[in-house]
């Protein structure tokens, strides 16, 4: 399913989406994280640039990556901004930035999921999957089964 | 070797702060930098008609030059910026103005306003609403400085770092500040109250982060050339430096060994003369207490890892607050997290007053060079080292 750049907007009216981020939000709302690869020199990066900050190319191919990594970062937030599903009244919601294992140093961040506050550390790996937020699809990890 | 021709050729000739304060009593924004201005003007013993350019710091609903000149009246002017924060970008930006000849004399100010979105208070005032925040970001966003609660979550698993690390920070500040009366946290601080306060983003706590005020900075720059003409105790810029990589994607960095920080000291141990062994004043930036392990650990006073054991060894216990080798405060007028989130203009301030004696309380003796860290790791690693003529 494709649909236009109004369309797009409108699915995530909390997200700034531009003409360099909007294959990777796309990818959001048919559940497939797409992180751009270099058609030239295979490297990826993230977030999403206008070249390939590696070689300079221009053509770059959102490429849906297995979303399995290990966590790199985490914070525990007590307080911050307002989202569905997240009460901090009931306790801190995780945040980690994972390293993905397609590249090294190539990193994705969201909350994690299924997961005991205690057990949200460095080094735990972790898979992606997703859950809803405002109507639409949202990539989260959780600890990862076969792990 | 990297050229620095600029070396000691600008001066810092006139000073002036409000103080900074968590309710400015129904001040503007321009009001509080055009009496730090007009402070900093006289300070230097000049008048409206000598300042000739003028760069002001691009802080959230504070005034910018224009709004200035024409508030204080400044007759003519021929160059005027606005740098994004920290404090050295604008810093930079006044030197070369007058190095190149842009201008002969700078005002440089930097105010700062609680905001409605940091400061449940400042929500309260009716004047402060206009200042949108923008679309509110995810939880799980890490930009803007979000991420240091999460480097710091990697800084204490790589190095097994207890909490006290953090806490020696907070307490350095907190116990420095009560001797400045420019500051607005002047509460004793201990260890156990410290490991009480409310989390906000773990591992970071409420006093690992600086606080919001209000408040102003200003200076006033000139050649050094004309400041021996004009002040009898002009502080000049040795070096200044700016420092950014590739990967400053807040949650991409590299690691914690390569950064903003590390081109920074880079850059300014190649273009100075003056370094750690010769310096009497240190300041490294502390809007997050992570950011001041890193300062001190990437300028090499230790190992990577080692800040807190360094600042527990450097502890002066008469003091309650760290003199390295039993002679360098850090940070003596009580930096972001207890003087006030000044952005550097307080660790800029505090290192020229230092310089030129007129420290009070805080005064280190014979004081001649300073040493600045200023910013953090990811998009405002800045650097510059001051000395007394």
């Amino acid at each position: 399913m494709t649909i236009d750049d109004a369309a797009l907007v409108e699915r995530f009216p909390y997200l700034r989406i531009d003409h360099d981020t909007k294959h990777h939000f796309r990818g959001w709302l048919d559940e497939r994280l797409l992180i751009n690869r270099c058609d030239d020199c295979g490297r990826f990066h993230h977030p999403p640039k206008p070249v390939c900050p590696s070689c300079w190319s221009a053509s770059l191919a959102p490429t849906r990556v297995s979303g399995r990594g290990v966590i790199h970062l985490t914070m525990l937030l007590h307080q911050g901004p307002p989202a569905p599903g997240v009460d901090y009244a009931k306790g801190p919601h995780p945040v980690v930035s994972v390293d993905l294992e397609e590249q090294e140093g190539l990193r994705y961040t969201s909350t994690v999921i299924d997961c005991p506050l205690e057990e949200v550390r460095i080094g735990l790996p972790v898979e992606l999957t997703w859950i809803d937020r405002f109507g639409a699809p949202f990539p989260v990890f959780r600890p990862r089964k076969d792990a | 070797m990297p050229r620095n021709p600029i070396r000691d050729e600008i001066a810092i000739v006139g000073l002036g702060s409000t103080g900074f304060s968590r309710d400015s009593g129904g001040r503007s924004s321009k009001a509080l930098a055009c009496d730090a201005a007009i402070r900093a003007i006289r300070d230097a013993g000049l008048e409206a008609k000598d300042i000739d350019g003028i760069v002001g710091a691009n802080e959230p609903g504070g005034p910018n030059p224009n709004q200035m000149t024409a508030a204080l009246g400044l007759p003519q002017v021929t160059h005027f910026s606005s740098p994004t924060p920290v404090a050295v970008f604008a810093l930079v930006d006044a030197m070369n103005a007058l190095f190149s000849g842009s201008c002969d004399t700078v005002l440089l100010y930097y105010a700062y306003q609680r905001l409605p979105w940091n400061s449940r208070s400042a929500a309260k005032d009716p004047f402060r609403r206009i200042y949108p925040m923008g679309a509110i970001p995810a939880p799980e966003e890490n930009n803007p400085s979000a991420a240091y609660a999460a480097w710091a979550s990697r800084y204490i698993h790589e190095y097994d770092a207890p909490r006290e690390d953090f806490g020696r920070v907070a307490l350095n500040m907190r116990a420095n500040a009560r001797h400045n009366p420019l500051a607005v946290m002047k509460a004793p601080l201990t260890m156990e109250g410290y490991l009480q306060a409310r989390m906000i983003r773990e591992p970071l706590c409420m006093l690992d982060m600086d606080v919001p005020v209000d408040g102003a900075d200003a200076f006033v720059l000139t050649t050094t050339e004309r400041a021996k003409a004009i002040t009898r105790n002009p502080v000049v810029i040795h070096a200044a430096t700016v420092g950014l990589v590739d990967k400053n994607d807040e949650d991409q960095l590299p690691n914690l060994r390569r950064h903003g920080q590390h081109v920074v000291v880079e850059s300014l141990k190649a273009k100075s003369d003056i370094w750690l062994s010769d310096v009497d004043l240190f300041f490294p930036y502390d809007g997050f207490s992570i950011i001041t392990l890193g300062w001190i650990e990437n300028f090499g006073w230790c190992k990577p890892g080692g800040a807190g054991r360094f600042l527990e060894e450097h502890w002066d216990d008469a003091a309650g607050s760290v003199r390295i080798n039993g002679r360098i405060p850090i940070n003596p007028h009580g930096g972001s997290l207890s003087e006030g989130a000044t952005r550097g203009s307080g660790h800029l301030r505090e290192a020229v007053m230092q310089l030129r004696g007129d420290a009070g309380a805080r005064q280190v003796a014979n004081a001649r060079t300073a040493l600045i860290g200023c910013g953090g790791f990811f998009f405002n690693s800045q650097g510059a080292i001051l000395q007394r003529l």
